[in-house]
C-alpha cells in the first residue's frame, strides 16, 4: 500500500470532497423536510467519514521514546478525556429539575408510610405546633393576658380546604397522567408515544369510568382492538395498583372520561376477563 | 508488590465483607453524607471502580488459559509469555479488587444503611456464606495457578492449563452468584397478579436470584469482560511496545497488541447483540423501562453509546487496516466482489427485513442467512461471478464507508431533545423517516458493524497467509489506537453501567424499595461523563501503575530473565 506523494493535497482534496457530499446531504434532507438539526447532523456524518479516510492515508507516524512517548502519552489522555466529556455536553440535556417535582409527588404516599416518613411526618407536625403555641403566647402577650401556654387542641381552627382537596378531579387525573408517563405509550392531543398503546383522545367514549379503572389495575382485563400483539407481550405493565393510591387512580380516571373527541380515531376496548 | 502484602489487601477486603454483613444487622444505623460528591455518586465512583477491576480479573483468566493451551499445543512460547504477563498483572489487579469491594460496602453501609440492610438479609446466604467461599476459593487458585507457571511446566503443564480452566469456572460461578442480587435490583422477581411486595417476602433466594435480567446480565457480563480483558491487554503491550528497548522486544509486544486487539474485537463482536438481549429482557420486564432508556431521560446516553460503539469499530478496524500495511505481499490479496456488495446492501435491506419481521421472531432471519452466505454460494453457483473480485485495499475503505453509514444509522436520533415530553417538530425526524430511529434499522447497523468487521478479518487472514508479516515494524500509531480501544472500552463500559442502575429510577430495586433521598433523580449525560472519566482515568492511573510494576520494573532486574519461558515439549 503506497503512501500518497502528498498527504497535504490529499487532506485538502478529501476535505473538499467531504464539504460537497456534506453540502449534498444538507440540500437533500432540506428538499425532504428535515428539521435543521438534523440537516446539519447529516453534514457532520459526511465530515466524520472525511476524517476517517484522511486517516486511512495518513502518513505513518515515527517512533516515539522516552520522555516524548510519555509526553505523547499523556496528552492523548488529556484530549481523550476532553473529547468524550465535549461530546457528551454537545448533547441535548436532561433537565433533573424537571423530574425532582415529580418524583416527590410519586413517591410521597410510599414516604409517609416507611418508618422514616412517619418520623419525618411527626417532626414536622411538632415544629408547627410548636411555631403555633408561640404565636398564640405572643397574641396574649400583646394583649396582656396569661402568659402560660393555651392547650392548641381546642384552639385549633379546622384545616383550610385546599383547592386540590377541593377535588379538582380531572387537573389532579391530567397530573396523574403526567406523573406516571402515560405520555410515553399513549398519544393524546397528538403528542407521546406512538405504537406502544392505543392514542387516549376519545376513550371517554368508549370505556366508563369503573372499566377504565379496571384496566390500569389490571391491564389483563381489557386490550384495545388492534394491540393484539402488544396485549400478547404484556406490553403495559401490571405495577399501577401498587405504585399508585386509590384516589391517583380515580382522579386519572375522572381526567380521562373527560377525553371525548371523537375525530380521533380511538381503538376499541375489548374485555378479557 | 510482595505475596504478603497482596494476602493484607485481600484480608482487608474480606474482613469487610464479614463486617459489613455483621453492621447490617445494627439497627437504624445513622447515614452519612458525602461532600462535594453527594451519596450516591460516592457509591457510583467505588462500585463503578470496583467493577472495572472485577471484570478485567474475571475476563483475563479467560483467555490467558487459552493462550496458555495455544503456546502448549503450538509450540509457541509467545502464547505461554502473554499469558504470563497478563496474569501477573491479574494477580496486582486482585487485590485492587478485594480492596475497592470492601470499600464499596463500607460505603454503601454508611451511605445508605437501611437499603443495604434490606438488601443484605434478602441474600444473607449469599452475601455471609457463598461469596465468601467462592473468594476465597478463587484466591486460593489464582495464587496456585501463579505461582506454579514455572514448576508446572513440561509434563505438567496439562496439570497446569486444568488448574486454569479450575479458576475461570470458579470466577464464572463468582460472577453469577454476585450478579443474582445486582439484576435483582432492576428486575426483582414477580409473578403475574400478586403483589411484588408480598411476593417478594415468600420467594426463596433462587426466585430472587433467577430473575428477568439475571441470565442476558450473566452473558452480557462474560462477554464484556473478554472484551475488556483483550483490550486491556492491547493497552500492556502498547505500553511495553513503547518501552521496548530492541527490535526482539518491539516484534513481541507488536503481535502481542495484535492478540490483544483480537481477543478484545472478537468477543466485542457479540457483545451488541448481548446488550440487545439485556435491554428485551429489562422492557419484557416492564415496558415502561423501554421509554425511560430509549426515549425519555436516558435517550442521550444511547446517543453517546452509539458514538461510542462506533468509534470503537472504526479503531479496531483501522489496527487492521494500520497492521495490514506492514504485511508484504498485502497487494495480492483479493476477496469477491460479491462480498463489497453485500456489504453495502446490509444495513438497508435488513432495516427493510427487520421492519416486517422483527427480532426475535424467526423469520428475520430469512433474509439475514441467505444474504451473508450469498458471496460463497452465488461464487459457486455462478464461478464468473466468483471471480470478480477486487483488491484488499478497496474492499477495506468500502468497510470504512459502512462502518460511517452504520454508526450515523445507529446515532440518528427520534428526535433532538432528552425527554419524550419536550419533542417539538422542529427537533423531531420527519415521520416519513421515523423508521431511522427505530429498533430494526439500528440493530441492522449494528449488524452492519459485526459484518465488516469480520470481512476485514478474513481478508487479514488471508493476507497473513500469501505475504509475509512483519514484527515490530507497525506503524507507530497503531499503538495509540490499541490505548484508544482500551480508554474507550473502558468509558463505555461506564456509561452503560450507569445506564443499567438508572433504569431503576427512583428506586433501590425497581418497583420494590424506593430511594427517598434527594438524589434519586436522573442526572444530565455532561454530569455523568464527567464522572465516568474521571473514575476510566483512576483505572487507568492504577492499571498503568500495575504494568509498569509488573512487567517494566521486573524485566529491569538483574537477575536472568524470567520472559522466556518454555512450553512443554519444547527442546
Amino acid at each position: 500500500m503506497n503512501e500518497q506523494p502528498s498527504f497535504l493535497k490529499s487532506v485538502i482534496k478529501k476535505v473538499i470532497l467531504g464539504v460537497i457530499l456534506g453540502a449534498i446531504f444538507v440540500g437533500i434532507t432540506k428538499a425532504l423536510h428535515f428539521p435543521t438539526i438534523f440537516q446539519a447532523m447529516f453534514f457532520v456524518y459526511a465530515m466524520l467519514g472525511t476524517a476517517v479516510f484522511i486517516l486511512l492515508d495518513a502518513p505513518a507516524l515515527p517512533m516515539l521514546n522516552g520522555i516524548k512517548s510519555l509526553a505523547a502519552l499523556l496528552a492523548f489522555y488529556l484530549v481523550l478525556s476532553g473529547v468524550y466529556i465535549g461530546g457528551a455536553s454537545l448533547w441535548p440535556q436532561y433537565d433533573p429539575e424537571d423530574e425532582k417535582g415529580k418524583i416527590a409527588k410519586l413517591l410521597e404516599a410510599k414516604r409517609r408510610a416507611s418508618e422514616q416518613g412517619k418520623a419525618e411526618e411527626l417532626l414536622v407536625r411538632a415544629k408547627a405546633l410548636s411555631e403555633k403555641a408561640d404565636s398564640i403566647m405572643k397574641r396574649l402577650q400583646t394583649l396582656g393576658g396569661p402568659t402560660e401556654a393555651a392547650p392548641t387542641g381546642g384552639a385549633a381552627k379546622p384545616g383550610g380546604v385546599s383547592a386540590t382537596a377541593s377535588g379538582d378531579l380531572v387537573t389532579l387525573g391530567k397530573e396523574q397522567w403526567e406523573l406516571q408517563e402515560c405520555y410515553n405509550c399513549h398519544k393524546l392531543e397528538g403528542k407521546g408515544g406512538k405504537k406502544r398503546g392505543p392514542e387516549m383522545d376519545n376513550i371517554g367514549n368508549l370505556m366508563k369510568a369503573e372499566e377504565m379503572k379496571e384496566k390500569i389495575l389490571d391491564p389483563r382485563s381489557w386490550m384495545a382492538e388492534g394491540f393484539e400483539k402488544e396485549y400478547e407481550k404484556k406490553k403495559m405493565p401490571d405495577k399501577y395498583k401498587e405504585l399508585m393510591e386509590d384516589k391517583d387512580v380515580d382522579a386519572l380516571v375522572a381526567f380521562m372520561a373527560t377525553l371525548k373527541n371523537p375525530a380521533v380515531n380511538t381503538p376499541k376496548p375489548i374485555k378479557k376477563k | 508488590m510482595k505475596t504478603w502484602q497482596r494476602s493484607l489487601l485481600m484480608l482487608f477486603g474480606l474482613l469487610a465483607m464479614f463486617g459489613a454483613t455483621a453492621y447490617a444487622q445494627v439497627p437504624n444505623a445513622p447515614t452519612v453524607e458525602f461532600p462535594y460528591t453527594g451519596n450516591r455518586t460516592a457509591v457510583w465512583i467505588v462500585a463503578q471502580l470496583h467493577i472495572l477491576f472485577a471484570a478485567f480479573i474475571l475476563g483475563a483468566p479467560i483467555f490467558v488459559v487459552i493462550s496458555e493451551w495455544l503456546g502448549y499445543r503450538k509450540q509457541d512460547p509467545r502464547y505461554d509469555r502473554l499469558a504470563k504477563e497478563v496474569i501477573k498483572v491479574t494477580v496486582i489487579l486482585y487485590s485492587m479488587t478485594a480492596l475497592t469491594g470492601g470499600l464499596f460496602i463500607f460505603v454503601l453501609l454508611a451511605t445508605y444503611p437501611q437499603f443495604t440492610t434490606w438488601l443484605i438479609n434478602h441474600f444473607f446466604l449469599i452475601f455471609a456464606v457463598i461469596y465468601p467461599l467462592l473468594f476465597i476459593g478463587e484466591t486460593i487458585v489464582l495464587y496456585l495457578y501463579f505461582y506454579t507457571w514455572e514448576s508446572w511446566k513440561g509434563d505438567k503443564k496439562a496439570r497446569h492449563i486444568a488448574l486454569g480452566v479450575l479458576l475461570n469456572i470458579i470466577g464464572t460461578v463468582t460472577l453469577f452468584v454476585i450478579d443474582g442480587p445486582t439484576s435483582f435490583m432492576n428486575t426483582p422477581a414477580k409473578a403475574e397478579g400478586a403483589s411484588i411486595v408480598e411476593f417478594i417476602q415468600a420467594a426463596t433466594l433462587w426466585d430472587k436470584v433467577f430473575n428477568y435480567s439475571w441470565l442476558p446480565l450473566n452473558l452480557h457480563r462474560l462477554v464484556g469482560n473478554v472484551t475488556f480483558g483483550g483490550f486491556i491487554t492491547g493497552l500492556i503491550a502498547a505500553y511495553m511496545y513503547m518501552g521496548a528497548k530492541n527490535d526482539s522486544e518491539r516484534a513481541y509486544y507488536d503481535w502481542m497488541g495484535f492478540v490483544g486487539n483480537l481477543i478484545g474485537v472478537g468477543a466485542l463482536l457479540f457483545l451488541p447483540f448481548m446488550g440487545y438481549l439485556l435491554s428485551y429482557e429489562l422492557c419484557d420486564y416492564d415496558a415502561s423501562i423501554c421509554p425511560y432508556m430509549m426515549a425519555d431521560q436516558l435517550s442521550m446516553f444511547f446517543e453517546m453509546q452509539g458514538a461510542m460503539v462506533g468509534l470503537i469499530f472504526l479503531a479496531s478496524n483501522y489496527y487492521i487496516w494500520l497492521s495490514m500495511k506492514r504485511i508484504e505481499g498485502v497487494e495480492r490479496v483479493r476477496i469477491s466482489v460479491l462480498t463489497v456488495l453485500v456489504m453495502i446492501a446490509l444495513p438497508f435491506v435488513m432495516t427493510y427485513t427487520w421492519t416486517i419481521f422483527p427480532v426475535p421472531d424467526p423469520k428475520s432471519l430469512a433474509v439475514l442467512v441467505p444474504l451473508v452466505l450469498a458471496p460463497v454460494i452465488l461464487g459457486k453457483i455462478v464461478p464468473p461471478l466468483g471471480r470478480l473480485t477486487v483488491s484488499s485495499r478497496v474492499c477495506i475503505k468500502v468497510a470504512f464507508l459502512m462502518v460511517v453509514i452504520g454508526n450515523a444509522i445507529w446515532m440518528t436520533p427520534h428526535g433532538f431533545v432528552a425527554t419524550g415530553a419536550k419533542l417539538v417538530e422542529e427537533l423531531e425526524l420527519p415521520s416519513d423517516w421515523s423508521f431511522l430511529a427505530l429498533m430494526p434499522a439500528k440493530n441492522s447497523a449494528a449488524f452492519t458493524l459485526v459484518f465488516v468487521t469480520v470481512v476485514n478479518y478474513i481478508l487479514y487472514n488471508r493476507a497473513i497467509k500469501q505475504g509475509t508479516i512483519v514484527w515490530g515494524k507497525i506503524d507507530f500509531a497503531s499503538q495509540f489506537v490499541l490505548i484508544f480501544l482500551a480508554f474507550s472500552a473502558i468509558w463505555t463500559m461506564g456509561l452503560m453501567g450507569a445506564v443499567r442502575s438508572l433504569v431503576r429510577k427512583y428506586f433501590h430495586t425497581y418497583n420494590l424499595y424506593p430511594d427517598f433521598t434527594a438524589e434519586s433523580f436522573t442526572p444530565t449525560l455532561a454530569y455523568s461523563a464527567w464522572w465516568i472519566t474521571g473514575i476510566t482515568l483512576v483505572f487507568y492511573i492504577v492499571v498503568s501503575f500495575a504494568i509498569l510494576l509488573t512487567l517494566r520494573v521486573s524485566e529491569s532486574k538483574a537477575h536472568a530473565p524470567e520472559g522466556s519461558p518454555v512450553p512443554a515439549g519444547a527442546k
